[in-house]
């Protein structure tokens, strides 16, 4: 891929990327890109250069699109770099792209962009939906918060406070990845300026606890929570960002501009 | 809002479920349907309909459009239509409904009152 004059599409590769295995399907990527003329400057992660220098650099230089390219982990850390620069310094709001590669992809996946060169073709058309972001102190998630049902307290605006009594997760939804975080029949609009609280615990039954067990599940709509947690037990952002309770987390409407695929799931 | 597909509670989109093994303290608004299996003290109120399940148990002045109860509510109920009391309903408190059915089995301590509104009770089980 060659560099621009003027840099319009900044594609960030993660580090995990410059393993030999992926070298066949970024040439393949690279040369998709330049077919479709979305040819730009490719800003590598590794150890010498983080995330949030990464993107602040490139939206120094004016990109018209940045594009995170490889797992669920990327994109989430493009997300709250760009969030939280575009507060700070850069006020324009550019779109996200994904290029999904590797496992991991569930929110490629639920944003209807397919794996690898599709994913091209996808950026090439250039459907931007905004999106809501979720916000826990100074962070952003797309997905989900989780933190285990032990030692958990939510409270509600002050109105209200559930307490959970028996094993289970508790999972702040925006997005929809998996069924591990949602009902499976369950379907959740990330535009709609609401979080989904979603509790599923487990319930040893019969004699001495051990037969079997019942699953129960409970969800809220809501814009605003406390958690807390007497064991300190941390929240999980996006499956990978730990926080520490007790936090606010609350919803950020259509934050985010990203570039969809038509098969998205909302 | 959650859009279950399949119904829960007879209710085809539920806003809030509360599900066993979770106590909910406090004044509990909302607007969608609610369906309760845990616990819940304080007071609830919706504007739409609400569902009591059999293990449920509920410590609040009640205010609905429409509700099914099978659980047991200690509390008045305040019914805007219909309510359905289930034969394993246990209620401690006042009803008040424009329409009403209550099931052979379900335990009622209460006055009971009919009030002018939605619907009209045709139904005695």
């Amino acid at each position: 891929m060659h560099f621009a004059l003027t840099v319009m599409h900044v594609y960030i590769y993660d580090s995990f990327l410059s393993h030999k295995k992926y070298d066949n399907t970024l040439a393949r990527i690279e040369t998709r890109l330049t077919d479709l003329g979305l040819n730009g400057k490719i800003s590598r992660l590794g150890v010498m250069k983080n995330m949030q220098s990464a993107v602040e650099n490139e939206l120094k230089t004016g990109a018209k699109t940045i594009t995170a390219v490889g797992n669920d982990n990327t994109v989430s850390q493009v997300i709250n770099a760009m969030v939280k620069l575009t507060k700070e310094r850069y006020p324009k709001i550019i779109p996200l792209g994904i290029i999904p590669v590797g496992d991991n992809n569930f929110i490629a996946d639920n944003l209807g962009i397919a794996e690898e060169e599709s994913a091209c073709d996808i950026l090439s058309a250039r459907r931007i939906e905004k999106l809501d972001l979720g916000q826990v102190n100074d962070n952003f998630f797309l997905t989900n918060a989780s933190i285990t049902s032990v030692g958990t307290t939510i409270e509600m605006e002050k109105t209200y406070s559930i307490e959970i009594m028996d094993m289970g997760e508790v999972n702040v939804v925006n997005l929809r990845t998996t069924d591990k975080d949602s009902p499976a029949n369950a379907k959740f609009n990330p535009q709609d300026g609401i979080l989904e609280l979603f509790i599923r615990t487990k319930t040893k039954k019969g004699f001495l606890k051990l037969t079997s067990q019942e699953t129960g599940e409970s969800i809220f709509s809501l814009k605003k929570l406390n958690i807390l947690n007497s064991k300190n037990y941390s929240i999980i952002l996006d499956g990978y960002l730990e926080v520490r309770t007790p936090a606010q987390i609350s919803v950020i409407k259509q934050k985010l501009s990203a570039i969809v695929g038509k098969d998205r799931n909302f | 809002m959650f859009n279950a597909q399949e119904e829960k509670g007879g209710l085809k989109e539920v806003e809030t479920i509360i599900g066993p093994s979770v106590k909910v303290k406090g004044n509990f608004h909302g607007q969608g349907n609610i369906v309760i299996e845990g616990i819940l003290e304080g007071s609830l109120k919706t504007q739409s309909s609400l569902h009591i399940g059999d293990k449920a148990k509920v410590t609040a002045n009640v205010e609905a459009k429409g509700a099914t109860i099978s659980g047991e509510v200690v509390g008045n109920i305040k019914i805007k239509g219909y309510l359905d009391v289930g034969p394993t309903a246990k209620i401690t408190g006042d009803i008040e409904a424009s329409s009403l059915s209550i099931a052979r089995g379900a335990i009622l301590n209460g006055k009971c009152a009919m009030s002018p509104g939605e619907g009209v009770s045709k139904e005695i089980k």
